[in-house]
């Protein structure tokens, strides 16, 4: 989601203290999980929207080890190449595409996390899709 | 398929965008009869499945916790827990403000011994339980005027403690407890 293990270690803690601070208005209304996904997606988006566009993100780890197969090698670029695409993803989109294909949320969770309706989270994942496919493929 | 490849219409008319929930969130056909005969379709589609099977790959690499963020979160909590022992702590958005104690007792001791008919006004904080960064609850003791109903002005007080030290200090009130410990006489 953020690109940046130092990033996500920060909002990971962040969203526990959080919680823990706001444990008395969590009033069950949604599960445990879906709450703390609010939070930390929250906050993720948050991160990226303060984040300048010049900030070096983790570089990504494609050089091959020594001896390493040649089928390992082109495996491990081409989840590069999704990590790559995925990071090329507008903020509310790479949250829904996230959330769905990582964290399986389904379309009525993605849209009480991200505070909008079915349709719209629908919408997100299309255009998400479409576009890392585009890059991709 | 190209990188363009997902802009495009199909031969068949379709557009290969359109196929796209099928191949990605395995929805049902949206013209079934269409695609069982279609090539172009049923292509595309298999090129769909085999592109997308990258990303589900990349969904199933396993996520390491990084070592010790547990701990470090846990350490960050206990010292909160610890902060809210003598204090209230009001997150913000750009930091947390403290409040002591000390600091919360002479806002209520102010607001109680300030009320009509209260000659003194001494203030304990009761720490909320479970440790909770904004709650605490107060017990109060007065010293009030002889004559005027002793019930309305514990009341009174509690009103006004209620309703203004919330918006004095951000702390939230859950119990205030009023003990009347003498009236005294002011002609005497």
């Amino acid at each position: 989601m953020l690109g940046s293990r130092a990033d996500a270690e920060d909002v990971t803690q962040d969203t526990f203290v959080r919680a823990w601070r706001s444990l008395d208005r969590f009033r069950a209304q949604s599960a445990l999980n879906t709450w703390l996904y609010r939070i930390v997606t929250r906050r993720c988006l948050d991160a990226l929207a303060a984040r300048r566009t010049t900030e070096q993100l983790d570089a990504a780890s494609t050089e091959s080890a020594e001896g390493e197969p040649a089928g390992i090698v082109e495996q491990r670029e081409q989840l590069e190449s999704v990590k790559r695409a995925i990071a090329g993803l507008p903020a509310d989109q790479r949250a829904a595409l996230v959330l769905r294909e990582f964290e399986g949320l389904s379309y009525d969770e993605l849209a009480d996390v991200l505070g909008t309706s079915v349709a719209s989270i629908k919408g997100r994942l299309h255009r998400a899709r479409l576009s890392v496919l585009r890059t991709i493929g | 398929m190209t990188t363009s490849s997902y802009d495009e219409r199909l031969p068949c008319g379709v557009r290969v965008a359109d196929l796209l929930a099928e191949g990605v969130d395995h929805e049902p056909a949206s013209d079934p009869t269409h695609q069982a005969t279609c090539p172009f379709c049923q292509s595309t589609l298999r090129r769909l499945r085999q592109d997308w099977a990258r990303v589900e790959a990349l969904t199933r690499e396993p996520v390491e916790i990084p070592p010790g963020l547990i701990m470090r979160i846990m350490a960050r909590v206990r010292t909160l827990s610890a902060q809210v022992a003598d204090s209230v702590v009001l997150g913000g958005v750009s930091g947390e403000t403290r409040i002591s104690h000390v600091a919360m007792s002479r806002v209520i001791q102010h607001l109680a011994a300030t009320a009509p008919d209260v000659v003194f006004a001494s203030v304990q904080l009761l720490p909320h339980k479970p440790a909770h960064p904004r709650r605490l609850s107060v017990a109060i003791q007065l010293v009030v005027l002889f004559g005027p109903a002793v019930k309305p002005i514990a009341q009174g007080v509690r009103d006004r403690v209620r309703r203004r030290a919330p918006r004095l200090t951000g702390a939230e009130l859950t119990w205030i407890d009023i003990h009347i410990s003498d009236i005294t006489d002011p002609l005497h």
